[in-house]
């Protein structure tokens, strides 16, 4: 399984992340953008001109974006500790930001079901938050849910326990597989592609460990920080680092957490994945060193 | 001791034996503090509590309005209402006295304002605001919008008659407290990130022209330029790092006084004005100056 890549945007000054289909274009997050500059933005690429526009400025560090099935644009607005709607009009609004009563984290990643419920990562982020901070994080860091985003006052549900870095995340297809990536920075933490089954009660079971990335003496081999689902339902994982360990790259995991193939990018660090363009047979990564790059030849694609 | 003169005339605006009291706790980030001294009550906002409140001697502290778009800021105008800086609503408002509230700016040249912060009126009815726009970004402050959309974090002029905005400062870096010297000749501003009060010449029609650096308020303890206003004597009162920093006219630190909390902004009050209030993160404080503040309205 291989991509060929062609760099179709950047490179930019900073890390790109949160790749995002829109149904015509492929929306993407510079989160930091050079002093003086409008504060990261959000950038489209359309494959139809091979143009580039500014989406979206002042987005002050979002990360991961998502569409739900209805449409809305999503984004996880990290050091400002809140999950944010994008509105058609220019708009931007925060969703409820309170988990057993405290300000949740600093959201990295998002997915929306077809409840229109909002799943994110809200891990402890390594960026100094918007100051002045008056509510300290809350002692965990979990997948939390927005139950009802329309609603400013909705519940969010903490939905993992067992996690202390988690990362990017994904549903499978039939939404009965909620897919994690731990991924700490500590060599004493763990890095690991973990499949949760959603349970009826729309809780979380036992989860399994499908793949786990290690540490050497060398310090770690970094886990996955951004990963999407082919049609076929195995994931495509952004993985690894340059430093030492396997080095970066594509891994292209089975449900069960067989490794069906790997690709290199061709430049700098994997940051996430989606598939776009309009049979979603392409996929379309950005990477830590500023680079969009669109890759096509292989045959799985997405489903959503 | 909670005064620490760095000038000797500092000991002529605060005894050295000065002392602080507390006056009402329990809030998550007060600020908007000012003296009604028709009414004779203190009023200050907490911004992340969402309300406003207020504080009358020997009566005690009650709630004037909540939830209140988070304010910040606020003046009281000639007419004895309450002006606030709408830092969460995104614009700037007037209490009204039979407590209902007036809108009076929300746009810019048919753009939303960033984050009103603080807000002073002139004795011919016009107001003046600072826009930066750091309360985009804080979690907990707003409940609307979060889009910024002004390129620029500007000071404006509000004409009372017409209402329309004139933006007096485009360049400026996160301006925050503002303040006239007691003949309204001169406008003050201050920058919390930079650190420092600008200061500036007022024209005839209201503009202001001639910035030049007036003090820059520095050091290790928790705090900067915010809450900002003028002694009778033309003393710029400022917070800074620790606490509340006197500074003359001429730009030179005579002192600070201590506050045990962050301050973010101060008042004078009192019968003989002479009683500052503290508003810090979760409590008013009070002391008892020998300078005193300019009565409003």
């Amino acid at each position: 399984m291989s991509w060929e890549f062609k760099l179709v945007a950047g490179p930019y000054e900073s890390p790109l992340d949160g790749p995002c289909w829109d149904g015509q274009g492929l929306l993407f997050t510079q989160v930091m953008m050079p002093a003086a500059a409008r504060e990261n933005r959000i950038l489209r690429y359309d494959p139809a001109t091979g143009e580039t526009t500014d989406f979206r400025y002042y987005t002050h560090r979002v990360m991961g974006l998502a569409l739900s099935s209805t449409g809305t644009l999503y984004g996880c607005q990290s050091t400002s500790r809140r999950v944010i709607r994008f509105d058609a009009d220019g708009s931007a609004w925060p969703m409820a930001h309170k988990v057993d009563g405290e300000y949740h984290n600093e959201p990295r990643d998002l997915i929306v079901d077809r409840k229109q419920r909002i799943w994110f990562s809200d891990p402890h982020a390594p960026l100094p938050g918007s100051r002045p901070q008056f509510a300290s994080r809350v002692p965990y860091a979990s997948i939390l849910r927005i139950e009802a985003p329309a609603n400013r006052d909705s519940p969010v549900q903490r939905m993992t326990f067992d996690t202390n870095a988690p990362s990017a995340l994904t549903l499978s297809k039939d939404e009965k597989t909620l897919y994690v990536s731990e991924n700490s920075t500590q060599p004493e933490g763990k890095r690991e592609l973990r499949a949760y089954p959603v349970r009826a009660d729309a809780t979380l079971g036992v989860c399994s460990v499908l793949a786990s990335f290690g540490s050497d003496a060398q310090g770690i081999h970094p886990g996955i920080r951004g990963m999407c689902l082919d049609r076929n339902g195995n994931i495509v994982a952004c993985a690894g680092g340059s430093e030492n360990g396997p080095g970066p790259m594509i891994y292209v995991f089975s449900p069960k957490g067989r490794v069906l193939g790997t690709c290199l990018v061709p430049h700098g660090e994997p940051t996430n994945c989606a598939f776009g363009d309009a049979d979603l047979g392409t996929l379309y990564v950005t990477t830590s060193d500023g680079r969009l790059y669109r890759g096509q030849g292989a045959t799985a694609a997405a489903h959503r | 001791m909670i005064a620490e003169a760095f000038q000797p005339a500092f000991w002529d605006l605060v005894a050295k034996e000065v002392s602080i009291s507390r006056v009402s706790t329990g809030y998550v980030f007060t600020e908007g503090i000012m003296w009604h001294s028709q009414k004779r009550y203190l009023v200050w906002t907490d911004i992340i509590g969402d309300k406003i409140l207020k504080w009358t001697p020997g009566v005690g502290t009650s709630l004037l309005m909540g939830p209140a778009g988070h304010p910040d800021g606020t003046f009281i105008d000639r007419q004895g209402r309450l002006v606030v800086a709408g830092w969460g609503s995104r614009n700037v408002w007037r209490l009204e006295d039979d407590g209902s509230t007036t809108v009076l700016a929300t746009h810019f040249e048919g753009v939303k304002l960033n984050t009103p912060n603080d807000i002073v009126v002139k004795s011919d009815d016009s107001i003046y605001f600072t826009d930066p726009s750091n309360g985009i970004r804080h979690p907990g402050h707003q409940d609307g919008d979060i889009q910024k959309y002004l390129d620029y974090e500007g000071v404006y002029r509000l004409d009372p008659a017409t209402r329309k905005l004139t933006l007096l400062v485009k360049g400026g870096v996160n301006p925050n407290g503002l303040c006239f010297s007691p003949d309204e000749s001169l406008l003050y501003i201050n920058s919390q990130r930079l650190g420092c009060i600008h200061v500036y010449d007022v024209k005839p029609d209201g503009t202001i022209a001639n910035e030049r650096l007036f003090a820059e308020l520095v050091g290790t303890d928790p705090g900067g330029p915010d809450g900002m206003k003028c002694d009778v004597h033309g003393n710029v009162w400022c917070t800074g790092p620790g606490g509340v920093w006197a500074v003359d006219p001429k730009g030179n630190a005579l002192g600070r006084i201590r506050v045990p909390e962050h301050t973010a902004n101060f008042t004078w009050g009192g019968d003989d004005m002479k009683t500052m209030f503290f508003a810090t993160r979760k409590t008013i404080y009070a002391a008892t100056l020998n300078t005193a503040g300019i009565p409003l309205p």
